[in-house]
This record gives C-alpha cells, structure tokens and sequence, in this order.
C-alpha cells in the first residue's frame, strides 16, 4: 500500500456520520467503526469490540456511549468500557478499552490517521464556509482514482490542481471551489470525498454530485 | 375479516409484507412453512397453494395473492385509509412503483446471494454479488440525491412501499457477504426507516438502532 501510516485521510463526510449513528469504514484494510453520539464530534475506532470480536459499527448509540451489538458492552468517548449490562454492579476494569484512532473535522470532512496523528489533518485554509458534496466508491485503487480525477473534465472555466498526494481542488471560478480527497480502502477499492464552499455551493451541490457520478464511471473505465 | 400469511421466518420477502401489516396494524394468522430445509414451498399442497412455488403468498378475504410486490400494494390499496403508503397522485404513483419493482427485480441479487451463503444455494456467488453491488448503488445515488434536495425517503416526504420493499434485502446484505461500507446514504435512510414506529425486527437485522 502506498499511502503512508503516518498520513491523514479523509474517510467520511461530516455530515453523512448522523447524530447517535455508528458507521463502517474500511483504510488500507482496516476496519473501522466511525460513529457520533447523540451529540459531539466524531470518534475513529477499530471496529472490533474488545469483549468477544464484533463489529463496534454493527453498534448502537445511547447519550454518548456506543454500546455493542451483541452483549451491550458500552464505551465512552475515551474508549473505556463504561458498562456490561450482564453484570450491573461491575466497575468494568480500566484495561476493558476499544481501540481508537485520532479523528478530526475540517472542510466538512472527517479525518482519521492509522499513525499517531501528532500531524494533524492538512491545512488547506480557514474551515468556515464548507460543506460536503458526496461521497464516492470505485472498483479502482487509489492510485487509479487520483490520475482519474487529476484529468477529469469537470465542465467549462473549471480549472483541477493537486494540492497534496491524495487532495485535489477543482475551482469554478471565485464563486465555487470543491475539494475532493481520496481514500485508499484496500488495493481494489477506494473513496472519495468531496466538498464545496463558495457563494454557489448550496445551489449548485446537485449539479455537482451529478458530475461526481460521472468521475465514477470514468475512473472505473479507466 | 381474516388475513392469513404463508410465512417462512428467515425468508426478507416475508419480512417486508411482515413489516407491512405491522405499519397498518393489522392482525394476520401466520402458517409456518418449512422453507430450509423441508423445501416444504415446494411440496404438492404448496404448489397448489402457489403454482410458482414461492413464499410469501397472503390470503385476505378470500383474496389469495403471491409475489411480495404484489401484496404490498394490495396491503396498502385495501387498508390504508391515509393513502400514505401508496400515494395514488401522479407525481409520486409511478416512481413509487418504479421503486417496488426495482426491489422485486434488481434487488433480488442481494437475496440470491444471501441463498448461497446462508442456506448453501448453488449459484454464482461472484456475479450475485456483483449484481447486488450494483443495484445498491442506484439506490444510493437515489437516496443521495433526495438528501441534497432534502427528503428522506425513496419518495415524497413520507415512508411508503418503495422503501418497505426495498428495506430487508438492503438491510440483510451482510447475509450475502456484502457490507455497507459503500452506502451512505443507504445506512442513514435504514436507520430512520429502523426508527419507524411499530418497526420490528427480524433475524440479521437489529431492533436497536
């Protein structure tokens, strides 16, 4: 896999990751649990829950515990395991802890690192004004899906530039900007990312989404 | 009045019409047939019962009716006095079927290899799935869409048949060794469908949301 440990990736838009919702999420082969509690920012975990293996995001959310699908176990925001409804009047022991990675929120898009995130996600400019597109899936591997994109046609006057390894920015002219950011799955799959700001974002996100659909195909061609 | 419900537990075109009579609050008789592993669908007074040898097959008031498609509408045709589950004015009737029938065709690749996986069915798992993946997608982009322009549901501003019809075999991919990492859209509009009142559960598919 080329995309290295140590680097920030966007997995996920902001506002796809619902209040009290946990949601699977595959990076470079690992499984993760991508939930927010009722209320709060997003939390990146493995998903796995420690107790017996399953799926933290087959989960569900109360107040701001994420509880496991199979016995209950529930896990506060640090990860600690916070209660086992089977055994009541147990304080669970400090070492009961689902296995969480650094996330963050900027330009509408969740960020993890499978690192140790004393990066910190890339700073493209001021957060204020962004707001997600969609999300894409592709039959390609990230590779694939960044030559795709760097020479997509996104429309008359839209001028594509790479910022980083895996971000792109398409502008529309001063009145739109759209960021995509492509997220190695596996060596098969990837996501991408997208969102816009600009006085045109809201009226033209639609519009913008369709174009993304065709990105998809073309990437699949390719 | 009596409705009665040839029925197999595990079987998600049972579960829509079972999820449909919930929603209308109707009481039903369920007879049990042994789909897995008495083929009982298949035994002679089945047949008779259904010639095509498939479940669900709804019986009401004399009425009898096979295909899962099929009894939704009647379900809602006959017993839903609000019109919400089956809008009859012409800017929802068509798309809503256009949907009901995309979740009895297309959609089925997601139970064909759900078969495979869970009940040892010999098909071509490989192109189930791909299938499946496909389809998931045009409901995505769908559902995607009526985020952006924000609605909620398949169609219109209310849950109706299209999304109970489409619902199990979504929900239950993973059955078929197929997840849902892939479908935003589909994950929030299964949770809000999840928190429908009088939505119950059924095997695979978990009560708590």
């Amino acid at each position: 896999m080329s995309v290295a440990q140590g680097r920030w990736t966007g997995v996920a838009l902001d506002h796809q990751i619902q209040p009290a919702s946990s949601n699977p999420v595959v990076l470079n082969g690992q499984a993760l649990a991508v939930w927010r509690g009722e209320d709060g920012p997003v939390r990146v975990w493995e998903d796995r829950c420690p107790h017996r293996g399953m799926r933290l995001s087959f989960g569900f959310v109360r107040g701001n515990t994420l509880r496991c699908i199979y016995h209950g176990w529930a896990y506060g925001a640090d990860g600690q395991c916070a209660e086992i409804p089977a055994h009541p009047a147990l304080a669970p022991p400090k070492t009961i802890c689902a296995n969480s990675y650094p996330a963050e929120t900027r330009y509408g898009i969740v960020w993890t690192t499978l690192g140790d995130g004393a990066s910190g996600p890339p700073d493209l400019g001021p957060d204020e004004g962004w707001e997600g597109v969609r999300s894409l899936f592709v039959a390609a591997s990230a590779e694939a899906a960044l030559t795709a994109l760097a020479r997509f046609d996104f429309g008359a006057g839209a001028t594509t530039r790479m910022l980083a390894g895996d971000i792109v920015e398409v502008s529309f002219g001063p009145e739109l900007r759209m960021l995509v950011v492509v997220q190695a799955m596996d060596d098969e799959r990837a996501a991408l990312h997208a969102a816009a700001k600009g006085a045109r974002a809201t009226e033209e996100r639609a519009a913008l989404a369709k174009r993304l659909e065709r990105l998809r195909a073309d990437i699949e061609q390719a | 009045m009596t409705i009665r419900l040839y029925d197999y537990s595990l079987s998600g075109s049972c579960y829509k019409v079972r999820l449909m009579l919930g929603f209308l609050g109707l009481d039903y008789d369920r007879v049990q047939i042994d789909f897995y592993p008495g083929r009982q669908h298949r035994s002679p007074e089945f047949m008779e019962i259904n010639p095509l040898g498939q479940l669900p097959v709804l019986e009401d008031d004399g009425l009898r009716l096979r295909d899962a498609q099929a009894i939704l509408c009647h379900l809602a045709n006959k017993h839903d006095d609000s019109g919400q589950w089956l809008p009859r004015d012409q800017a929802r009737f068509g798309p809503v079927m256009m949907w009901v029938m995309f979740a009895g065709g297309e959609l089925m690749a997601a139970s064909a290899a759900r078969l495979h996986d869970a009940l040892g069915y010999d098909l071509d798992i490989e192109a189930a799935r791909a299938k499946a993946r496909a389809a998931f997608r045009v409901l995505d982009d769908h559902l995607t869409g009526r985020e952006i322009d924000g609605g909620k549901w398949i169609v219109g501003d209310t849950p109706t048949i299209a999304d109970v019809a489409c619902f199990p075999y979504v929900a239950l991919a993973g059955d078929g060794g197929l997840g849902h990492e892939e479908y935003p859209a589909l994950r929030n509009w299964m949770r809000d469908f999840r928190r429908l009142p009088r939505f119950h559960a059924m095997s695979g598919i978990p009560e708590f949301v």
